[in-house]
């Protein structure tokens, strides 16, 4: 169940994902010349950060055993609101931003009132909010897409968090800092704090936490919150990284996020998993999403390949217990 | 011995249709082990979850530390020091060692929990109580006996005046258990009182000071272990008067055949190379104390769950048997003893029950011949006498002996020989009993063969033909009807296991 | 209230049935009143019937998955995924109208192979495979047809008669055929082995185990019934609507199972009804077509799908909790 071994303060099974990524980066670079360029590292960061945003906040819901489904829809919609009311409202930037993650927050809410509250069946409740967030951002921004300010234009600063140009023209993809960061500060609260202890708890052993006289509806409603939260960011740096948003996208995207987290290494029946884990499993999903076309793999088979590794890494776990 | 920290008196309890607790008295003085002793069913474990607050007693009175006392919760209670070491671990399998012993009262420094900290008490704790267990470790890594220390420990750390232990070894390995008794003789030592029920006979002489024997939900009385033998304790036990007629010899003829022979039937620890044959048109009855290890025998044998070894033949064929479709193929059917689980499905009605396991049998083409599923259920409605408003009456809304009918007439309809009956008269209401009871006789006169798993004594005198007794997942003994007396059972059945 | 209950024909049919209907007219209605008459109009009734099609056969497939306690939500992309992948061979590979349909139903049957093996045979979580198959069938879609648009032939087009599958001569076939299968799945639920068996071990899957039954087996068989009628929903999907586009179907998801829900059949499992179901589709397809003619657009139709289900569900949850 528990990988008992660890190398220094790394769970095996991250050990193991950081080996895969390795080999498939150097995979890939042998079957590709064109997969060594910076150009391509720098692609490969760009599509990650809003999967490794909703990765780290759905870890949440996914270790106390249930999942959530919303945020790929939930994040476009997300970006939706945001950009209506920075481009048609001629709103500052700012506004949009806590707008973006206001939303996310409220869906997060709404999850957690109707798995933890009202005892939906998570896959069930969240299939619907991901039904209704699809719906709720282009209706409410009334729009066949948005295009949050160009990283030119003076509002478009906020784009610099995630990609800097030097005066030289070179790109420093400083994003991928403040994802370690955020990396760091989550697998903080997962592990040393009591919101991290009880969401793991609950997907431990629900009744268990409840007798030793834990609050777990807050705390079972918080693990939604929380990833309702990180779709708001993921919304944010979807818009900061694309150019435009269109409605009726974003169905799909959450798959690569909890595929990237049941790769590395959360448990599909909850209680197991680690921030860091996610990251990894995340990196792999975007390393094949970007690798494939490279070696001569039209962009579709992600989607074949994401399945299969999904079955895959569940299967592990399954046989695993078996023994 | 010290003074008195708890007393109980006139403590009385119903259920509906049971009277759980009749009256009983306890008394528990400081820095003693005060064994409570009874017959699966006595009210034991009752009166605990009544002294903690899980229940609420009809009647009677709480002393605890010279003022009355009555707790909503075992949160309540906890809070005062008393604590209950419960049997089934409420474990967080995910998370440390430390993070289980302090979950929801975790150290904090700032927003931070302090593991570290986490982890210095609960090494101190462990230090304390002599144990050899990381505090770091994930929960699910320890072994069972391990994760019992744990609980023991947790209760500790609560600054527990009264621990109850609720059968905690029966779990553990002979090893763990004497790492236990080294904790509980070191609590004994800081004055902190512990009440310990258990079946195990040489455990009681080893660890406790007293022992209060129960039966049927009364007090019996009390004795000073080293005053007493364990003869004196069976007799408290066992000493009931037995209305029904036990059955005085075997009703099974010389030369009926063994239809059924097991040989070193392995799984697990709670089967131990148990062997044992049925005759045809034998009821044989499966006597020990909860934990023996019977119903996972019969199990093991049923293919419900899997087994290590062993060898089984049905009218002297060796038969394969990895799943219940192969044992029901054989021949055999079980009737579990938690029947709403594992014996009917509730939602559906008495004719879908009925013929559950031979669907075979009423198909008419690829439909299901309802026309006679009505009449065979129709035909055991009345020959079982169940009492249902009809065929179509889902089967939640029979009482329990009814349910156990239908679950009967299933297996009568499959045309099984072999039937295991697992405590069927678990929860069903005296006159129901009875019923049953006729009925089992009947089905072996008609040359059906049964083995009963009985935890009451009465029971097992009164049916069985044979009788084998459990303990600790073995055979400890085999014994003719004829010569069956309640001491000699139970003297097996608390065998003292080496 | 009470009285009405008792009466034997409510009885039979079901009280909750009745409602159901009850609630179907008036809707309708209510739609017809606050269009101005225009919703009374044959082009919507065939709109709304096209649209129950492709939705019915779905919506009684993932029954038969729900029945057992399962879930499949990857039946809208599965169902996408036969007609671009059969669509796609019959314009450019010349494969025959007649093996393109087979073909579809074949697809769908595989996928049914694929969940219920993993579900009852390595005991995956449903939600894990639904999310894994969803992904396959929009990827194998996606490359087989290039994520090209597939556009199926028009009724006077050559191979166009499979359009008559819908209507021929203002007949309603399709409503003929919805309504025999859904009839099928009655007597497949209520009067065989299958359904029996189905349906108890989605009640109590232990019990039906220890009475010597294959319920892998039987779980298994769930998953490609279901399979198969995605396959068939994608048939009519096509008929209707002639053009699929790879990448699309997971809002089919939901509506299906929105129908599936309302009709009474219980998400955890042991209690299901196909005369539920079709009432239940037919609901929900009106209410698609009563907003869009409303004037709102299908985003609105989502967020009502979405709000529809989970009032659904919980209904049924806290049902059994008064029970309990």
């Amino acid at each position: 169940m528990t990988n008992k071994k660890t190398f220094g303060r790394l769970k095996g099974r991250e050990v193991m994902v950081m080996g895969i990524i390795v080999a498939m980066i150097i995979l890939f670079s042998i079957l590709s010349p064109t997969f060594r360029t910076y150009t391509t590292f720098l692609s490969v960061l760009d599509s990650s950060y809003y999967i490794i945003l909703m990765a780290l906040g759905v870890t949440f819901p996914l270790i106390t055993g249930g999942v959530d489904l919303s945020i790929g829809t939930g994040l476009v919609s997300y970006g939706l609101i945001g950009g209506y009311l920075i481009v048609t409202m001629k709103m500052p930037v700012g506004v949009g931003i806590a707008a973006c993650i206001l939303m996310g927050i409220l869906i997060g809410l709404f999850n957690g009132a109707l798995v933890a509250l009202m005892d939906l069946p998570p896959f069930l409740a969240t299939l619907c909010t991901c039904m209704i967030t699809r719906g709720l951002g282009p209706a409410l921004s009334e729009s066949f897409g948005v295009s949050w300010p160009s990283a030119i234009s003076e509002s478009g600063a906020f784009r610099k968090i995630f990609k800097f140009t030097t005066a030289e023209g070179t790109v420093i993809p400083i994003g991928i800092v403040f994802m370690i960061i955020l990396v760091i500060i989550m697998s903080f609260v997962l592990e040393h704090t009591r919101v991290g202890r009880y969401t793991i708890a609950i997907g431990s052993n629900k009744e268990a936490t409840r007798l030793a006289g834990v609050n777990i509806k807050f705390y079972h409603v918080l693990a939604y919150v929380i990833s309702g939260f990180f779709a708001g960011l993921a919304g944010v740096a979807y818009a900061a990284t694309y150019a435009t948003i269109y409605p009726g996208s974003g169905a799909g995207f959450e798959l690569d996020a909890i595929g990237g987290a049941i790769v590395g290494g959360v448990s599909a029946t909850g209680g197991v998993g680690t921030i860091f884990g996610s990251f990894l499993g995340v990196i792999v999903i975007c390393l094949m999403k970007v690798g494939l076309p490279f070696i001569g793999l039209q962009a579709n088979w992600q989607q074949i390949f994401i399945g299969i590794i999904l079955i895959a890494a569940v299967l592990v776990d399954v046989i695993k217990k078996k023994k | 011995m010290g003074d008195i920290i708890l007393t109980m008196k006139g403590i009385d309890k119903s259920f509906p249709g049971v009277h759980a607790l009749d009256h009983v008295d306890l008394e528990v003085r400081k820095g003693e082990v005060l064994a409570l002793m009874g017959e699966n069913g006595a009210g034991k474990s009752t009166l605990m979850k009544v002294l903690t607050g899980i229940y609420k007693k009809d009647s009677g009175t709480i002393t605890y530390e010279g003022k009355e006392v009555e707790f909503k919760n075992t949160r309540e209670a906890q809070d005062v020091g008393i604590v209950i070491v419960h049997q089934e671990l409420n474990m967080l399998g995910h998370l440390t060692v430390a993070q289980n012993l302090f979950i929801g009262r975790e150290f904090k420094k700032g927003i931070r929990i302090d593991d570290k900290k986490m982890n210095e008490e609960a090494k101190k704790l462990f230090d304390r109580l002599n144990v050899d267990i990381d505090p770091t470790e994930m929960m699910a890594n320890l072994t069972v006996g391990k994760q019992q220390m744990c609980e023991i420990a947790k209760a500790v750390s609560f600054d527990a005046k009264v621990i109850i232990f609720d059968e905690p070894s029966a779990a553990l390995t002979e090893a763990e258990i004497e790492e236990m008794f080294k904790i509980i003789r070191d609590l004994k030592e800081k004055d902190i009182a512990m009440v310990y029920i258990s079946h195990r006979m040489d455990e009681i002489k080893v660890i406790t000071d007293r022992v209060t024997v129960m039966r049927d939900g009364t007090y019996v009385g009390t004795l000073i272990t080293e005053e007493c033998t364990k003869e004196d304790i069976i007799n408290m036990m066992v000493g009931r008067v037995i209305y029904e007629e036990p059955k005085t010899e075997s009703q099974v003829p010389e030369d009926a055949p063994v239809v059924l022979k097991v040989e070193h039937l392995n799984a697990g620890r709670m089967v131990q190379d148990v062997s044992f044959e049925l005759r045809k048109g034998e009821i044989l009855g499966f006597s020990g104390l909860m934990g023996a290890g019977r119903t996972e025998t019969a199990r093991a044998l049923f293919g419900a769950d899997p087994k290590e070894s062993g060898d089984i033949y049905v009218n002297g064929k060796k038969v394969t048997i990895n799943s219940p479709q192969d044992a029901v193929e054989c021949g055999i059917g079980y009737l579990s003893e938690d029947r709403k689980r594992y014996g009917i499905v509730v939602q559906k009605t008495v004719a879908e029950n009925t013929t559950m396991a031979s669907m075979r049998n009423f198909m008419k083409g690829i439909f299901i011949n309802k026309k006679k599923e009505a009449e065979v259920a129709d035909k055991y409605v009345e020959a079982l006498a169940t009492k249902t408003p009809g065929i179509d009456q889902q089967v939640v809304n029979l009482s329990g002996g009814n349910q156990q009918k239908v679950v009967i007439a299933k297996w009568l309809t499959r045309n099984s020989d072999i039937l295991i009956f697992d405590e069927p008269t678990r929860g069903i209401d005296v006159g129901a009993k009875n019923e049953i009871y006729k009925l089992m006789n009947k089905l072996v006169q008609e040359g059906k063969s049964i083995i009963m798993i009985s935890s009451e004594m009465t029971e097992i005198l009164r049916m069985s033909d044979r009788i084998i007794v459990m303990c600790e997942g073995k055979k400890t003994g085999e014994i003719d009807i004829s010569e069956a007396k309640q001491e000699t059972i139970m003297n097996l059945a608390t065998r003292e296991c080496e | 209230m009470g009285k009405i209950k008792e009466n034997a024909f409510v009885k039979k049919v079901g009280f909750n049935r009745i409602v159901l209907v009850f609630v179907l007219l008036m809707m309708y209605l209510a739609f017809g009143v606050l269009t101005g008459g225009k919703f009374f109009g044959t082009s919507r009734i065939i709109n709304t019937l096209n649209y129950v099609y492709f939705l019915g056969f779905l919506s009684l497939g993932v029954t038969f998955v729900i029945a057992t306690g399962g879930i499949d939500f990857s039946i809208g992309p599965v169902m996408f995924c036969c007609a671009l992948v059969s669509g796609y061979s019959l314009t450019t590979y010349g494969v025959p109208m007649a093996a393109s349909l087979v073909m579809s139903i074949l697809i769908g049957f595989v996928f049914g192979i694929f969940n219920g093996y993993l579900v009852a045979y390595w005991k995956v979580p449903p939600f894990i495979v639904s999310m894994a198959s969803m992904n396959i069938a929009k990827g194998i879609a996606a490359v087989f047809t290039k994520t090209q648009s597939v556009s199926w032939p028009q009724a006077a087009a050559e191979g166009g008669w499979y359009r008559n599958l819908i209507s021929l001569n203002r007949i309603p076939i399709g409503l003929i055929i919805f309504l025999g299968v859904a009839i099928v799945c009655a007597i497949v639920l209520n009067k065989t082995k299958w359904g029996r068996y189905i349906l108890c071990l989605g009640s109590n899957e232990e019990a039906v185990r220890l009475s010597g039954v294959n319920v892998k087996r039987w779980k298994m068989l769930a998953y490609i019934i279901c399979g198969t009628l995605v396959g068939v929903a994608s048939i009519f999907f096509v008929a209707a609507y002639t053009t699929v586009q790879p990448g699309y179907g997971d809002q089919y998801n939901n509506e299906a199972i929105a129908g599936c829900v309302m009709g009474g059949t219980s998400m955890v499992g042991g209690l299901a009804s196909i005369g539920g179901t079709v009432i239940g589709v037919f609901i929900i397809s009106l209410l698609q077509q009563g907003i869009l003619a409303l004037g709102f657009t299908k985003e609105y139709q989502y967020i009502i799908t979405g709000l529809i289900v989970i009032a659904a569900v919980y209904s049924d949850v806290s049902a059994r909790r008064r029970k309990n």
